[in-house]
């Protein structure tokens, strides 16, 4: 430190953890807009995934098609549209007396990085059910159930089990993503982050490190987590069918 | 092949479960106080469809009866706006447009925060209904966007890293160094059309960064020899950090509140609001706070009188690089 330099009145580390509250509440929402968009993703593209697999000619060429736009496009052209080109409004929820006000930018975004997910996630799921073999819809289909039975009993059980490394990778890139939400003025995580480091500039390397060790442990619990999942429904020998 | 059965869920029971998982994590969603960020309070007028906004503002404002004004700005560019200890909004713009507004029949909504490259795109979109962002006037943004009369004079000062040995006296003393600035500010345009153009400084050795403080950071690492940055905000990071101000470059440069070119009405209340702030004497009193009572460094230009009714004239040689288009 250069003696001209105002003496600040912490230390950097100590400053970022009285200012850990501060950035938990950011991370609250970084895990919220996770959640919310990986369920709209998994809602949207799991069906997605099926009809690119199994589909009439006219469906598949609609979800290919929506898929590919979305695929393509950067996330933050993505959120900018959302939120600046279709306006998205607020949304108000009661349940059990509690009403909650999502406002507008976290509706843009939930729908922005909900739906790229989806699009995604199609793809995780098609490879997956791909990947189980076609005799197995034979039998089923020739033990006498319809195509939609025969899908949902014994194709769709087996690629959801193998579709969970997919949808771990899915998970951690989404939750990293959420940090592009401050285009539209959403204060999560990251952002929360740069006000910190502006009050107290010399904290940049300090703020930074707390906020990679926040993500890293997101990341971490959540992969730990599916794979737990991932293990618990494992089909013994299952990978040869 | 066949199901299994040692982990006692069947298939279908599987299936429902994560059936059920999925609702019951919407329900936990639907269920949760979070503040979504934003403004996620009073839920304003619900009953407007399409118009979006918690605010209660309707886009368009067509219909004049609106008196509630929404404002905008881009934290992190102290002392105009930034965050204090308490994780609350302050700064000079901040205090400035509340005693504007107070001055007009308008009322001041709550602060919207975006990036300062979405300001303008917000305030097009009706999202927002004046920028006060320490945005200068240029003739760039005026294509898009109409400013109220100026409320602040800065230049541009060039910021090196202290006790080194480059100290530049002139833009021509930067060829050949590797500038930086913040996207989309005056002192990026300024490297734009001064030196890289000229071919004096190499579009490689140009950097420009998200935010003055990570700038500033490079600046001391010794990774970029210069930054061009508004005047009051250097002085700032003079101040605090390790780098001085090598010399201010002059370009005349206006900060004005950012406004719709159709809100005429909005322009004008503003402009009698900013003209009743500084006959009052509580512009004064307002920079005074923020800069401290003996003004900044540099040219007395810098003081308010001069800056009465200075016209709306963008006589600065700088053009910002367009934002928002």
């Amino acid at each position: 430190m250069d003696p001209t330099v105002v003496a600040q009145t912490t230390g950097d580390w100590a400053f970022v953890l009285d200012n850990a509250p501060y950035l938990f509440v950011g991370a609250g929402l970084t895990i919220l807009l996770t959640v919310v968009s990986m369920l709209l993703g998994f809602l949207v593209g799991f069906p997605a995934g099926i009809v690119e697999v199994y589909g009439g000619r006219v469906s598949t060429f609609v979800v290919e098609t929506v898929g590919i736009v979305l695929r393509g496009t950067p996330i933050v052209v993505i959120l900018i549209f959302m939120y600046f080109v279709f306006s998205t409004p607020s949304l108000t929820l009661g349940l059990f007396d509690v009403t909650v006000t999502l406002s507008d930018a976290f509706i843009a975004s939930v729908l922005g990085l909900g739906l790229r997910s989806a699009a995604y996630q199609s793809q995780i799921f098609r490879g997956a059910l791909q990947s189980v073999d076609e005799g197995q819809l034979e039998a089923a289909r020739s033990v006498g159930m319809s195509k939609l039975e025969a899908i949902r009993h014994v194709v769709v059980p087996q690629a959801l089990r193998r579709s969970v490394p997919g949808f771990q990778n899915e998970v951690t890139i989404v939750l990293k993503d959420t940090s592009v939400v401050f285009a539209i003025g959403l204060a999560e995580l990251l952002t929360r982050s740069y006000d910190l480091f502006v009050r107290q500039t010399t904290a940049v390397l300090e703020v930074v490190l707390f906020v990679s060790a926040i993500y890293f442990v997101l990341t971490f619990v959540t992969n730990r987590g599916l794979d737990l999942v991932g293990s618990y429904y494992e089909i013994p020998g299952g990978e040869q069918a | 092949m066949k199901s299994n059965r040692q982990s006692g869920v069947s298939r279908r029971t599987y299936l429902k479960l994560a059936g059920a998982g999925s609702v019951a994590g919407l329900t936990v969603t639907a269920g949760c106080t979070v503040d979504t960020g934003g403004d996620g309070g009073d839920g304003g007028d619900g009953g407007d469809g399409g118009s979006g906004n918690d605010t209660g503002t309707d886009g368009g404002d067509g219909d004049g009866g609106n008196t509630e004004i929404v404002p905008g700005t881009a934290p992190g560019f102290p002392p105009f706006e930034f965050k204090d200890d308490s994780g609350e909004l302050v700064g000079f713009d901040i205090d400035l447009l509340s005693a504007v507004v107070e001055e007009t029949d308008y009322t001041l909504a709550d602060w919207e925060e975006f990036e300062f490259d979405s300001l303008i795109p917000a305030l097009q979109n009706d999202r927002i209904d004046v920028i006060a962002a320490a945005m200068t006037i240029t003739e760039d943004r005026q294509e898009t966007i109409a400013f109220s009369e100026p409320y602040y004079n800065a230049d541009q000062a060039i910021l090196v890293a202290g006790g080194g040995d480059f100290s530049p006296e002139s833009l021509d003393d930067l060829a050949g160094q590797t500038v930086g600035a913040q996207e989309g500010t005056t002192g990026a345009g300024v490297v734009e059309d001064e030196l890289v153009a000229d071919g004096d400084v190499q579009e490689s050795e140009f950097r420009t960064y998200g935010s003055y403080v990570l700038a500033v950071q490079d600046l001391e690492n010794g990774n970029v020899d210069a930054l061009v940055i508004d005047q009051p905000v250097a002085q700032t990071f003079a101040d605090q950090r390790n780098v001085e101000i090598a010399f201010v470059y002059e370009t005349g440069e206006r900060y004005g509140f950012g406004l719709r070119q159709d809100d005429d009405d909005v322009v004008s209340a503003l402009n009698e609001g900013l003209q009743a702030v500084r006959d009052s004497g509580q512009y004064e009193e307002i920079r005074n706070e923020w800069f401290g009572s003996d003004g900044e460094e540099g040219e007395s230009g810098n003081e308010s009188a001069g800056n009465d009714s200075a016209g709306n004239e963008t006589g600065n040689s700088s053009n910002s690089s367009a934002v928002g288009e």
